[in-house]
């Protein structure tokens, strides 16, 4: 069975042609809980009305799904997902479990409807919700290692992979994602996070999908008072990725750190799209991303802090910087800030460059060779962002990855 | 043993260096002097091979070895030493990580055993002790946020480590206060060898009254146009360069 996916006039040109096999089937499946059978039909009917982001849209200018779909035959499906490194958790409360708080997402309870931005992909996700885990973390418990999750990608397969997490009060947790694949597929993930008051979440990612692949990550986070969410991602895989981050701080003392590092070559697109909104008092929050662009790869960073009246004594900061390393290298950075409180400090940087000459020669003229040269400055350019990594192994991995890449680029 | 020969060089088509000759002896230092403009730092950047110096004719060659073909980090490995005017700040690249990449690179290119870690700080630490650097300036950024005096300790601390048998020294008095020069002068003469030889490049005598060279030369026009003993020196502090300028014109 295959379905066109049906689009709205505005967006029909660009996308009638698509044709996403095995779609059907998925939404009209009828053994599926009742809450999941709901959420496909809402998402279905929502796909058919809206369609897919295509590039007309502003906030995908530099994204384009409709193209990639075109040059790809997918099939809906599901793929396996691992977990594992510290799948226990401590509590407070005196009792240890194993796995106990990791469901599978149809076996779980109903995660509610949320409120999204940018909703043309998550309802997609929607309409196709089964592969994935709900989360839950009782209050004043925590990991003392991070969980590990796996997701691999699968040749000539569409899927789109769920993760919710959901911290109780006081609670502590981490967890490192990794994506790897192969061949050409297109994973639309979901990931909703809901962290409760004083609690702690650190996630962490390590994006490295095979090169012909389509990733398109949706996060949901919302943050209680006095709660904390740190991310830092680093992407060098996928043919193209867009990270795209819906941030709500909710209750006085929030905060959030969105971090990451982009490392692109080939014709590799990497985008990284962020909304923080400041709905309480008191909060604070950091974007920080730092892309290194070889060849004629794409870089995009859109990042925006919106400030809502009640925000009052807000402490917003983003930044990002690029490296280009040739001259076909494209770096597309969109700063935004949207601020509606009086007493805030909000600032953004964003900055585009090149290796500088001078280091070079300097370095060079002290016996360094060319590429050992490079792989210096831009360790160093990057390297300010390992310090925004808390945890030791996540940091380990990351320089790991960078040097692998830096070597491969040499 | 440097031998230059009818060395010329262009920035941007516009011709600098205009067939220089220069030879300078094993364990030789020969000073360079000169009104601004004469192409004291061009000759120094076409040695080290920087982009945008080009060589348009002559040769250089150093022991032998024509250096002008090399790459600049072939070129240190050879044993050419620049000592920069402005070293450079290179933020995020640890003083020491920057200092063991350029030993073990040049010892790698040059056939003999990369230095461990620990062998490293020991050559590290005893070459600080005696160029008085603080090993804390090992743990920052390679010359950021190092007074004008640091940066120049840094060049001679580079030099001592990599070990040249042709250093050439660009303006190193310029930014220095007398102190500062002195110790700097101090670190460059405990450097002197038999094996080493030395190019001084300044504009002002006063650094020659500390670093004692065997023999001046007045460039003027991309071309070295009078040469002597150190006595030449103290002349041309007394006359300044009026007398080369007035050469060119007649």
């Amino acid at each position: 069975m295959s379905a066109v996916i049906k689009l709205s006039n505005r967006y029909k040109a660009e996308t009638s042609e698509l044709v996403l096999s095995g779609w059907d089937a998925y939404v009209a499946e009828t053994t599926a809980p009742d809450w999941v059978q709901a959420l496909r039909k809402r998402g279905a009917e929502k796909v058919r009305m809206m369609g897919l982001p295509t590039p007309k849209l502003e906030r995908f200018k530099y994204f384009n799904v409709p193209a990639y779909l075109k040059k790809n035959a997918l099939e809906f499906g599901a793929v396996n997902i691992e977990l594992s490194g510290n799948t226990e958790y401590v509590s407070e409360l005196g009792a240890s479990y194993a796995h106990a708080f990791v469901q599978n997402m149809l076996e779980a309870t109903p995660a509610g409807e949320e409120k999204y931005g940018d909703t043309m992909l998550w309802d997609l996700a929607n309409s196709v919700v089964a592969n994935g885990h709900v989360i839950d973390i009782p209050e004043r418990s925590k990991n003392e290692k991070p969980l590990k999750i796996k997701i691999k990608g699968e040749a000539g397969k569409a899927f789109s992979t769920r993760q919710i997490i959901r911290l109780g009060d006081n609670a502590e947790f981490s967890v490192i994602e990794s994506h790897t694949g192969e061949g050409a597929y297109w994973n639309n993930a979901v990931t909703q996070i809901k962290i409760g008051k004083g609690a702690r979440l650190r996630h962490y990612r390590l994006q490295e999908n095979s090169d012909e692949s389509l990733y398109t990550q949706n996060m949901h986070i919302q943050i209680e008072e006095g709660g904390s969410y740190e991310a830092f991602t680093l992407a060098n895989g996928a043919k193209s990725s867009r990270n795209q981050v819906h941030v709500e701080l909710l209750g006085e003392n929030a905060e959030v750190f969105i971090n990451g590092i982009n490392l692109l070559d080939g014709k590799q697109v990497g985008d990284a799209t962020i909304t923080v909104e400041h709905k309480a008092p008191n909060c604070l929050s950091k974007q920080n991303y730092r892309s290194v662009i070889a060849d004629q790869a794409v870089g995009v960073f859109q990042g925006k802090a919106h400030v809502h009246q009640i925000a009052q004594k807000t402490d917003g900061y983003q930044f990002a910087k690029a490296l280009l390393l040739s001259p076909q290298a494209t770096m597309n950075t969109k700063p935004e800030l949207e601020i509606y409180a009086d007493d805030v400090k909000c600032s953004h940087g964003a900055t585009t460059g090149q290796l500088d000459d001078e280091a070079m020669f300097y370095m060079r003229s002290r016996g360094i060779p060319e590429k050992k040269a490079k792989a210096l400055l831009i360790e160093a350019f990057i390297g300010e962002l390992f310090e925004e990594i808390t945890c030791e192994t996540m940091r380990e991995e990351v320089s790991k990855r960078v040097s692998e890449w830096l070597e491969n680029h040499e | 043993m440097i031998e230059i020969k009818n060395l010329s060089a262009e920035i941007d088509g516009k011709e600098i260096l205009k067939g220089l000759d220069l030879s300078i002896g094993e364990g030789e230092v020969h000073a360079i002097m000169g009104p601004n403009g004469a192409g004291k730092s061009t000759l120094s950047y076409a040695l080290s091979g920087r982009d945008g110096y080009e060589v348009t004719g002559g040769n250089a060659s150093l022991d032998g070895e024509n250096i002008l073909e090399l790459e600049p980090d072939e070129r240190a490995a050879a044993g050419v030493f620049l000592a920069f005017q402005y070293p450079v700040e290179i933020p995020g690249v640890q003083m020491t990580t920057f200092l063991k990449t350029a030993v073990n690179s040049v010892r790698k290119a040059r056939g003999e055993d990369e230095l461990d870690a620990l062998g490293f700080l020991k050559l590290m630490k005893s070459t600080c002790k005696k160029l008085n650097i603080s090993e804390e300036m090992m743990k920052r950024a390679v010359n950021v946020g190092f007074s004008g005096g640091e940066k120049k300790r840094n060049e001679v601390l580079q030099m001592a480590m990599l070990e040249p048998k042709f250093a050439v020294l660009d303006e190193t008095d310029s930014g220095l206060d007398i102190d500062a020069l002195k110790i700097v002068a101090d670190g460059v003469n405990a450097l002197r060898a038999q094996n080493r030889s030395f190019l001084v490049i300044t504009h002002y005598q006063r650094l020659l009254d500390y670093i004692k060279p065997d023999h001046v030369h007045v460039l003027a026009d991309g071309k070295i146009v009078k040469s002597g003993g150190p006595e030449l020196a103290l002349e041309l502090e007394e006359k300044g360069y009026a007398e080369f300028s007035k050469e060119e014109a007649a």
